[in-house]
């Protein structure tokens, strides 16, 4: 640094410089978020920790547990319709890189319709619990089932009013660093929700059914 | 590498790490592993703990695979810090869990009593 300086020539000098760098916001929102999707991933270990210490045999007392109530394939195409939600979701960044409205349009679409179907599943699959009279305060193995699964169903719930604020952003604004920043923390909100469905499918779903 | 004001936001390394060839690998190998341990668990095809193994193998390799391909976490110069966060989450993650299990487990094992009427321990 000491040779650079001795031969700074003072008609020459740049003291800054010549365009401003900026703030770059898209990086910096994204990693902010990152960091908030993280956080969000603790609020699931908190519940991961709660079901693994009322899963027990003894938590269900003498209720039904989810080897009873759990329907692997059911749970399976609940799955699909997350895993295409968030593949279409991808299709809508890729038409977003090349700046293709209608493309980022219709994956989104595509990807709130498939969400809507994975909710729906869910919702249908707690009422079937609850008409064979399998509710939260049946035991705390229960309470413990219902929540986590409930509260990952709010997160896609959340997930899908934020999708169609953003269908409503990209059809009435120009693609500003704004909207491109929410676009791209929406993808990794609802990547991360899938990535926690993985956890929750294997672990809750199938391995209380097969226990 | 300067995308300040002025410059094309569609341009941002952020916008262009988008591939579809990459999110559709994300998405079979994903959905072949759960099928796989759909059908291993529904089948009762293994003993329970090689089921079980079996099963926490594919949920790993399914979440190595969305991380990768549709989450981009890699060690480029864009994504590193997002790639350092999420290790460092990681033993959180896995700590939180496993040690209030571990507890838990722990505190059964000395006091729970057997109930009668209640499906054996898994």
């Amino acid at each position: 640094m000491s040779s650079a300086a001795e031969k700074v020539d003072p008609e020459k000098v740049v003291l800054w410089a010549g365009e401003h760098e900026g703030h770059d916001v898209i990086s910096t929102r994204t990693f902010g978020f990152w960091l908030y999707i993280l956080s969000d991933g603790m609020l699931f270990a908190t519940l991961f920790a709660a079901y693994g210490v009322l899963s027990y045999a003894h938590s269900y007392y003498t209720g039904p547990t989810p080897a009873q109530f759990v329907a692997p394939w059911y749970t399976f195409i609940q799955t699909m319709a997350l895993f295409l939600s968030v593949l279409a979701y991808g299709f809508s960044m890729t038409a977003l890189k090349h700046g293709n409205r209608a493309g980022v349009i219709n994956g989104l679409l595509a990807a709130s319709v498939l969400g809507v179907v994975f909710l729906g599943l869910d919702i249908h699959d707690v009422l079937r619990m609850f008409g064979m009279h399998i509710t939260p305060w049946t035991s705390g193995g229960l309470s413990a089932f219902y929540m986590l699964t409930q509260v990952h169903a709010a997160h896609i719930f959340f997930g899908l009013i934020w999708m169609l604020v953003m269908i409503y952003q990209v059809m009435r604004k120009e693609f500003t660093e704004e909207v491109i920043g929410r676009l791209i923390s929406l993808r990794m909100f609802w990547q991360f929700q899938a990535v926690m469905w993985v956890f929750i499918y294997v672990f809750v779903y199938l391995w209380g059914y097969m226990s | 590498m300067s995308h300040g004001h002025g410059s094309n936001p569609l341009a941002h390394p952020e916008v262009q790490m988008a591939n579809n060839r990459s999110y559709v690998t994300g998405f079979i190998v994903a959905s072949l592993l759960m099928a796989a341990a759909t059908v291993l668990v529904s089948g009762h095809l293994l003993p329970p703990f090689a089921l079980l193994l079996a099963i926490t193998g594919c949920a790993g390799l399914a979440i190595i695979a969305q991380v990768y391909f549709l989450l981009h976490m890699d060690l480029s110069e864009h994504s590193i810090w997002n790639t350092v966060a999420l290790i460092m989450f990681i033993p959180l993650f896995v700590i939180t869990i496993g040690l209030t299990w571990w507890m838990f487990s722990q505190l059964y094992l000395r006091t729970m009593p057997m109930i009668p009427g209640m499906p054996g321990m898994h």
